[in-house]
């Protein structure tokens, strides 16, 4: 139990000094063991250990990114509701048709993502890692608004780079009821109650603005959130293939099957042609 | 300008007024050239539009972005056609105008809607109209939408790559029913049967897709038309104003309606604010 305790109090010491995490700040480099041998005068990114970041300047991209997404969520009296597509796309080649680009965080926190998938799915895996920590810490979960504030600081050094987190939102329910929050590489952070990122967006909005209010039944948020996303898909040639839908409430989230969209459409020529004929 | 190319002027007088550059009478006899043979605009000798236009574009320097900062919609269905559009003109982040007519009317059988530079618009499309006044003075019968389209479509074909910014939609009823064309700046020409054209138009196609049916009735397509500009208008900041809708019938269009779009949208969005 001794050597626990010196455990404990080491932790407890590097814990309260600096924070173990680094994320990239661009400053002179520090003599560390961990780290490279290099030029104390010329600045670079000190090397965080465990993230696989570019010990150089700003490495150029290996192809141009593109982020073609259809991503929503948005709030009403039964929760909040999260819809994406899940095709993923690189530049023209349709590289993943089943993609899953609303990750999961802890029971009652979601995030959806758009931009780059693997800086999306890298920096979920860092919230949720950060959310542990702070809940082992404290004793309590950190509030939606907490997580992203915490995720924008955390984004807030790599901007000007090309690093894409895209439209991240998180979202919960907890004790003061749902929140829906944007969050942008760019730094951005807004709260609201209706959003939609990707480039599929626009075709989402004007569906979602018809028919989102705070008085829906679950079946018809549900059939709205489809609706938009089938539309954004209908139009938008980087959005497709199936559809994800997260339902959150107080309880924790619960996922839908994941539908083929590929149905709705031939539904809708089905009646068309019913229509034609009569 | 139609009346005095098919009355027998003296072309003495002509070769005064008409443009400096243009060496020769302008086509009087043979009328199958509709204005595309000849360059009707005096452009200055030694300069080149395409290339002073390709430095415009490039990163690093001066770059003049054309974007079509409008909405306008129009979809064919069972009683005909319905164009819808926004009245605002920008210049840059300044609303210019906040009812702005966006939509020409050609003749009472055809329409012409606007988008993109409002100058280069207005013109082609006035142009446009004379082509087909003079169609139908010199054949006795009304042009076809393809036809005007098609004369569009080649105007804008004449000048391309010199920076001309228009992108339109030809509406009317002709011979063969209801006829719906876009027609783009890069001489582009699609038949269809809904288009929405400016930097609303993906809004726009959410809404129109989603409540579109071909055997509407006439009040469920105005409807559509004036819900697909008032939500395109709600989230797109080059658009708004009031909405100027157009119902294409057998007999002619009429002018429908001209409702304010935030009247619209508060009326929509009653439950949600």
């Amino acid at each position: 139990s001794a050597l626990y305790s010196m455990a404990l109090q080491d932790l407890s010491a590097e814990y309260l000094d600096e924070s173990p995490i680094e994320f990239g700040q661009i400053r002179v480099v520090q003599s560390s063991s961990a780290m490279p041998s290099q030029d104390s005068m010329e600045p670079t990114f000190s090397l965080p250990i465990g993230l696989p970041l570019s010990s150089s300047h700003s490495v150029p991209l290996p192809f141009p990114m593109s982020h073609g997404t259809t991503t929503l969520a948005f709030i009403f009296q039964g929760g909040v509701l999260a819809a994406a597509d899940t095709r993923s796309s690189c530049s023209g080649l349709v590289a993943c048709p089943a993609a899953q680009k609303i990750l999961p965080i802890h029971s009652h926190l979601v995030g959806t993502t758009s931009g780059t998938s693997a800086d999306c799915a890298l920096w979920k895996r860092i919230l949720a890692r950060e959310l542990r920590l702070y809940q082992l810490r404290h004793g309590r979960r950190l509030s939606t608004g907490g997580a992203a504030k915490l995720l924008s600081h955390m984004l807030q050094p790599f901007k000007g780079t090309e690093l894409s987190v895209g439209g991240q939102q998180c979202f919960g329910r907890e004790r003061s009821g749902p929140s829906l929050y944007y969050v942008c590489s760019d730094g951005t952070r807004l709260k609201g109650t209706l959003f939609s990122v990707g480039s599929g967006s626009p075709y989402a909005y004007s569906v979602l603005d018809q028919g989102v209010q705070w008085g829906l039944t679950v079946q018809e948020a549900v059939s709205i959130a489809r609706e938009a996303v089938f539309r954004a898909t209908y139009r938008d040639a980087y959005s497709g293939n199936c559809v994800d839908l997260y339902h959150i409430t107080s309880k924790g989230w619960t996922r839908r099957n994941r539908e083929d969209l590929k149905e709705e459409y031939y539904r809708e020529k089905e009646r068309q042609r019913q229509k034609h004929k009569a | 300008m139609a009346l005095f190319e098919v009355s027998g002027f003296k072309p003495e007088l002509r070769g005064k007024i008409t443009a400096a550059g243009q060496t020769h009478v302008v086509d009087r006899p043979n009328h199958y050239t509709f204005g595309t043979k000849t360059q009707e605009f005096a452009v200055p000798l030694g300069v080149d539009p395409s290339g002073f236009l390709k430095s415009c574009s490039q990163d690093g320097g001066v770059c003049i972005d054309l974007n079509h900062g409008t909405t306008t919609l129009a979809f064919k269905f069972r009683h005909g056609v319905i164009v819808a559009v926004d009245s605002r003109a920008s210049a840059g982040s300044y609303i210019a105008s906040k009812e702005a007519n966006k939509v020409i009317e050609i003749n009472p059988y055809l329409l012409g809607t606007m988008s993109g530079s409002a100058a280069d618009c207005q013109h082609w499309e006035r142009l446009l109209a004379k082509e087909c006044r003079l169609y139908k003075l010199r054949n006795n019968h009304r042009i076809s939408v393809a036809a005007a389209s098609k004369l569009l479509s080649n105007m804008m074909l004449g000048y391309r790559g010199m920076g001309l910014s228009m992108g339109s939609m030809i509406c009317g009823w002709d011979k063969q029913g209801p006829g719906l064309y876009y027609v783009d700046d890069n001489g582009t020409r699609l038949s269809g049967h809904m288009f929405s054209t400016g930097c609303g138009n993906s809004y726009a196609y959410g809404v129109v897709d989603s409540g579109y049916r071909e055997d509407m009735t006439v009040e469920e397509a105005y409807e559509l038309g004036r819900r697909g500009i008032a939500h395109a208008t709600h989230r797109d900041a080059y658009s708004g104003g009031v909405v100027n809708m157009y119902h294409m019938q057998e007999d002619g269009w009429i002018k429908v309606c001209k409702e304010d779009v935030s009247e619209l949208i508060h009326r929509y969005r009653k439950g949600m604010f």
